[in-house]
């Protein structure tokens, strides 16, 4: 806003272009004198002319990325869905919690992507699987977060509650639900980074569809070029993400 | 049940006929209550009788951890009944939490981040179910009287600690509850800021007379704004002194700094208050 944080901020918008151009043109000229193979490290001309042909001309790597984004968010959604749901029960009723955390802090502490292949074998090579892996690792990032949100709530809050004849539903709508919400949100901002990750994590294993099963078949052909443009296309799905979570973040706890 | 507390005639006069018979939905009646909390072998309050009538504003003082918060839980239904002894009457009912007839307000301000001013200031209405014109009218009425017009909309980040206290006076006189327990509202407020929120529960007080019973380690918060200041000794906390506040209405606490009857009578209280701490 002000004159000169703006001229402060273009020069440095300036300088990262300057650092991401010097850092492309060393690359391309790495692999055009052949200082390193570029089986190895593939070409930037080569990635943007395979992101361009891909994305443009056969609008293959567009239906990949919808497959991939569709079960992303569908494993996010239900993933958080449950996972909010679970972890205010455990807050509100302690007794569940009791039952079954043990449980699932065993079933948290398995490395997940090790159930891929039984999610294979139980919803097939389709998006089903995929589902069922980011789901798995989505639920339990937002339960830990919703459950220690629910904590969190300040003890003044519940006391003005009880003395003002707050029922139960009261207290967790009013109280519990709202203060537990902004350390929930961060765990929904790392749910969605980790749906993605499951859901490529099970494409890359075996799959139909996807920008997974792509950079797998890309990589056993050795077609580097297509490899580094699917990888900077994720990586920009994933900044997308960050940003969008931040801004509707910023945008619901604007109290904050 | 009869307490054998000093009568005095404030000028407040009318309104106080005879409380401790006939229990009115603003009295409150300690009769020998004692506090025990076993599990930490801690008596928190021993053998205390008193009686707060109808519109009449007392204060309790003691030294810290002599059981004057517990006084109030114990009227707000916050303790278990296995910890207790004696009887206690508010508004003619035993405690029970979540009374209709008592505000609480705490010491910290205890607002919630998530909302604004006015909707702070609704929620003790809104929990106990006023319809949201009614509650709304009255949370902008009571946001004027605290001086904060024009601040409705604004999250309490954005508010100062006397401004947030403020607001928890307008969500407590939002109520209509005829008693209000108050603990140590202004205790973390700075001089300055405290003699102004004094005066704003002074006028406001003085709109409605409600019955207030209000903790303070404060000698001079206790005596600028009571009609009677309970003296309390240390723990475990009992009633030494009941000192009757004979200062007129309708008062100014800045002005009573300059007023001689103001100093007399503090220096009264705090002799009492300091033979209770060396006994």
């Amino acid at each position: 806003m002000r004159p000169a944080i703006h001229a402060n901020a273009t020069a440095i918008w300036g300088g990262r272009l300057a650092i991401l151009a010097i850092f492309f043109g060393l690359w391309e000229y790495a692999a055009s004198t052949r200082a390193i193979d570029p089986i190895l490290i593939g070409r930037p001309s080569g990635i943007a002319t395979y992101l361009w042909h891909e994305i443009f001309v056969t609008r293959s790597l567009i239906e990949d990325l919808g497959w991939t984004l569709l079960a992303t968010v569908l494993a996010f959604l239900i993933g958080s869905i449950s996972g909010v749901l679970v972890g205010m029960a455990f807050v509100t009723k302690p007794v569940i919690e009791a039952l079954v955390s043990p449980m699932l802090l065993a079933l948290n502490a398995m490395p997940r992507i090790a159930l891929a292949p039984l999610f294979l074998i139980w919803f097939g090579l389709g998006i089903g699987s995929k589902i069922a892996i980011g789901f798995s690792l989505t639920f339990f990032i937002v339960l830990t977060n919703t459950v220690a949100g629910g904590r969190g709530v300040n003890p003044d809050h519940i006391m003005l509650a009880q003395t003002l004849g707050a029922n139960e539903h009261q207290i967790f709508r009013k109280f519990i639900l709202p203060s537990a919400v902004p350390v929930i949100f961060n765990g929904l901002r790392l749910g969605l980074i980790f749906a993605l990750l499951g859901v490529i994590g099970g494409e890359i294993i075996a799959s139909e569809h996807g920008l997974g099963q792509t950079l797998q078949i890309l990589a056993s052909s050795f077609k580097t070029n297509g490899v580094f443009g699917v990888i900077i296309l994720l990586a920009l799905i994933g900044m997308g993400i960050t940003w969008g979570m931040t801004a509707l973040e910023n945008w619901l706890l604007r109290w904050r | 049940m009869r307490t054998a507390e000093l009568r005095t005639g404030v000028d407040s006069g009318a309104t106080r006929t005879a409380a401790d018979q006939a229990p009115g939905p603003g009295s409150i009646l300690f009769s020998h209550v004692s506090v025990e909390f076993k599990a930490a072998g801690v008596v928190a309050v021993d053998d205390v009788s008193l009686s707060v009538g109808v519109g009449e504003f007392v204060s309790v003082v003691g030294p810290s951890g002599c059981g004057k918060t517990t006084l109030l839980n114990f009227a707000a239904g916050l303790l278990p009944a296995e910890v207790t002894r004696g009887e206690l009457f508010v508004g003619g009912k035993v405690p029970v939490m979540g009374n209709r007839d008592i505000a609480y307000m705490l010491a910290r301000d205890a607002l919630c981040p998530w909302r604004t001013t006015l909707e702070n200031a609704e929620l003790g209405c809104e929990i106990r179910g006023m319809p949201p014109e009614a509650r709304q009218a009255r949370a902008l009425d009571l946001i004027e009287k605290v001086g904060l017009k024009g601040f409705e909309t604004v999250y309490p980040k954005a508010l100062s600690q006397g401004m947030r206290q403020r607001v928890a006076l307008a969500r407590t006189f939002a109520l209509d509850s005829p008693i209000l327990l108050m603990d140590e509202p202004f205790g973390a407020l700075d001089a300055q800021t405290k003699l102004q929120l004094e005066d704003v529960l002074l006028s406001l007080w003085q709109r409605e007379r409600r019955t207030v019973l209000f903790i303070t380690h404060d000698l001079s918060e206790a005596v600028s704004m009571s009609d009677r200041v309970i003296v309390m000794s240390a723990r475990p906390g009992r009633i030494i002194a009941d000192v009757p506040i004979a200062l007129p209405r309708p008062r100014s606490v800045r002005a009573l700094q300059r007023d001689p009857t103001y100093h007399e009578l503090y220096a009264e209280v705090w002799t009492k208050l300091e033979k209770g701490l060396s006994q």
